[in-house]
């Protein structure tokens, strides 16, 4: 596994307020990783950090390798991909097309590749380029936004809670096309999601922050399984997850509804594993 | 409490019906949920009980909507806004002043709340809340939560006798949502407060309301107790609205001939369920 993203010993504060503190970890590339933690735990203000909008005051971060602290933002931008909380801040074009080709050319790709790209992009995440972001869903706006991202062929995306205010179906698709780019294209992705559910789904890896201190980070069904963790960082654990271990079963065993059916009914009273044992 | 009588509306300029003949009867006390696709109309619905639509979105209204005795085409949004506590989408939109604490009194000021009863309010409205310590902050130093947790804070602190969220806890973290859907629980059971909330988490729906709403089109397309809504998820999903993971256990179990209760709509039930079927 090649680095993607380290971060040592990061510290980050405003005046006497201390928003991060002394946060160590490492994502590797082609991971999907997940970030939780209660409301003003700093998990925007990671992101932000990373993505070099602001800059550690202690410790430091690199980027495949090279520290934010070297690099401009206009430079990370080329490789990282940031989707805000609310991204209405960062759609500005008159019509879908525009918004993606906006400032491709800007990093230095050719109008033929830039057209290419936008085409391609367009039909991946299935937009129409000559409606205006104004005028659309809040799901669809954020998936403008996701694309307007991957044009760039970022090699890391961060994802800022990036299926708030979506219905459920705007969600699969806003969650699928985030996985196959990860699948597909190998694009690092770290996110930020208050739905334990969707962590569980999509995320292999889930790290936790809490009042600015990483407390748990490992894979996604261990870490539902921390209670104590769980209970400091405001977060209830997935449905499936919590049923699972309140039936006694291993991490891992069964945490979807499909698999624990199917456990159920092979444990179920007179069913063929009784038969057996009896 | 709310009385809609074949309400459509369009907005200006639009010839589409964000709502289309709309009725609805929801009685004191009831704790309401409302769902539905992007573009259902749920934040039109909510607009209407509060008399936005039509006095602030303009647009063409047909029908009556009556709330808490008030008719808001006759009504002021100004009177509306005594009997009904609203927090919507966009919570920056919504903040008046640029302090926590400043946001609160306003509203509490604002309404006519007896002088000497404010300070107790404000207190118990940021300790409901957790947000005590974000007191004399400023509301553009908080975080996505924090900001939202004000707006419902400022929302309670009025306790109306109707409250209207419209995806209001879309960025609290797991257990404030919880915390949210508790404490109106608790306004319900104490002051009879009618609750109605548009919210995509339909686990807190199922969990804490006892009447769902699934709009589609400008219509309600479902309305019914939660439970019985959820004993068809075919007809849910259809309208792009999921059911909460442990009916979805229940539906399985179900299909393997191994239950026959009524779907689980929270974590107790779902292990009552479980341990009935395993040895
Ligand atoms: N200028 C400031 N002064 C003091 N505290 C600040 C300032 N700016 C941000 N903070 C605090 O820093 C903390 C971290 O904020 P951040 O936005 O990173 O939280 P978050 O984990 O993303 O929360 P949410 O889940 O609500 O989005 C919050 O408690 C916030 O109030
Ligand atoms: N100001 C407006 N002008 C014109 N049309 C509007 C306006 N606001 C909403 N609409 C349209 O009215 C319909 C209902 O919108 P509404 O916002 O009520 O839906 P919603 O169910 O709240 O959706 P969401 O889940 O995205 O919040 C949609 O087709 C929408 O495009
Ligand atoms: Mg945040
Ligand atoms: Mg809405």
């Amino acid at each position: 596994m090649t680095e993607m993203v380290r971060l040592s010993n990061v510290s980050y504060s405003i005046e006497s307020h201390v928003l991060i503190n002394g946060v160590s970890l490492r994502v590797d590339k082609g991971e999907f990783v997940a970030l939780a933690g209660e409301n003003g735990a700093g998990k925007s203000t990671l992101l932000k950090l990373i993505m070099g909008l602001i800059k550690p005051s202690d410790g430091d971060i690199l980027i495949e390798g090279t520290s934010t602290r070297r690099q401009k933002v206009s430079t990370l931008a080329r490789s990282v991909g940031y989707l805000f909380q609310n991204p209405d801040r960062q759609l500005f074009g008159a019509t879908i097309r525009q918004e993606l080709t906006f400032g491709l050319d800007f990093l230095g790709v050719s109008k033929d590749d830039g057209e290419r790209r936008v085409n391609e992009t367009l039909e991946l995440l299935n937009l129409n380029p000559d409606r205006a972001p104004t005028s659309l869903s809040r799901g669809e706006r954020q998936r403008v936004a996701l694309a307007s991202l991957f044009v760039r062929r970022p090699t890391l995306l961060l994802l800022d809670e990036p299926t708030t205010g979506l219905d459920y179906r705007e969600c699969s698709q806003m969650m699928n096309q985030v996985a196959a780019l990860n699948r597909e294209s190998g694009v690092t992705v770290l996110m930020i999601t208050h739905d334990m559910e969707v962590a569980l789904d999509f995320s292999e890896r889930m790290m936790v922050l809490s009042e600015g201190k990483l407390i748990a980070d490992g894979a996604t069904r261990s870490v539902m399984r921390d209670e104590t963790s769980l209970r400091r960082a405001s977060l209830v654990p997935a449905q499936m997850v919590a049923l699972a271990q309140r039936l006694g079963l291993a991490p891992g065993e069964a945490d979807d509804a499909e698999s624990l059916a199917d456990w159920i009914a092979d444990n179920a009273r007179g069913g063929a594993d009784d038969a057996r044992h009896s | 409490m709310i009385e809609l009588r074949n309400v459509s509306f369009s907005y200006e300029g639009s010839a589409d019906r964000a709502l289309d003949d709309v009725c609805l009867s929801i009685a004191p006390g009831e704790f309401v949920g409302v769902i539905g696709p992007a573009g259902a109309g749920k934040t039109t619905l909510m607009h209407t009980l509060s008399g936005i639509v039509p006095h602030v979105r303009r647009g063409e209204f047909f029908g009556a909507a009556n709330v808490a005795g008030l008719d808001t085409i006759t009504s002021t949004v100004a009177e509306m806004s005594k009997t009904v506590g609203c927090v919507f989408q966009d919570v920056e939109s919504q903040f008046v002043t640029t302090m926590v604490e400043d946001e609160i009194l306003f509203a509490l000021e604002n309404f006519s709340i007896p002088r000497d009863e404010i300070p107790k309010r404000v207190d118990r409205a940021l300790s409901d809340l957790d947000i005590a310590d974000l007191r004399s902050r400023s509301l553009s130093s908080l975080s996505g939560g924090q900001k939202q947790k004000v707006a419902l804070a400022a929302a309670l602190a009025l306790s109306p006798s109707v409250l209207a969220f419209d995806e209001a806890t879309g960025e609290l973290d797991p257990a404030s949502s919880v915390q949210v859907f508790a404490l109106l629980s608790q306004l319900r059971r104490e002051r009879n407060t009618t609750i109605i909330v548009v919210e995509q988490k339909i686990m807190l729906l199922s969990a804490f309301a006892d009447r769902l709403i699934v709009m589609d089109q400008g219509r309600v397309a479902i309305d019914g107790p939660v439970r019985q809504t959820l004993e068809r998820p075919g007809r849910l999903l259809e309208l792009g609205v999921n059911c909460p993971r442990v009916t979805t256990l229940a539906a399985r179990l179900r299909d393997k001939g191994l239950y026959q209760g009524a779907p689980p709509i929270n974590l107790d039930e779902a292990e009552v369920m479980a341990r009935g079927i395993l040895r």
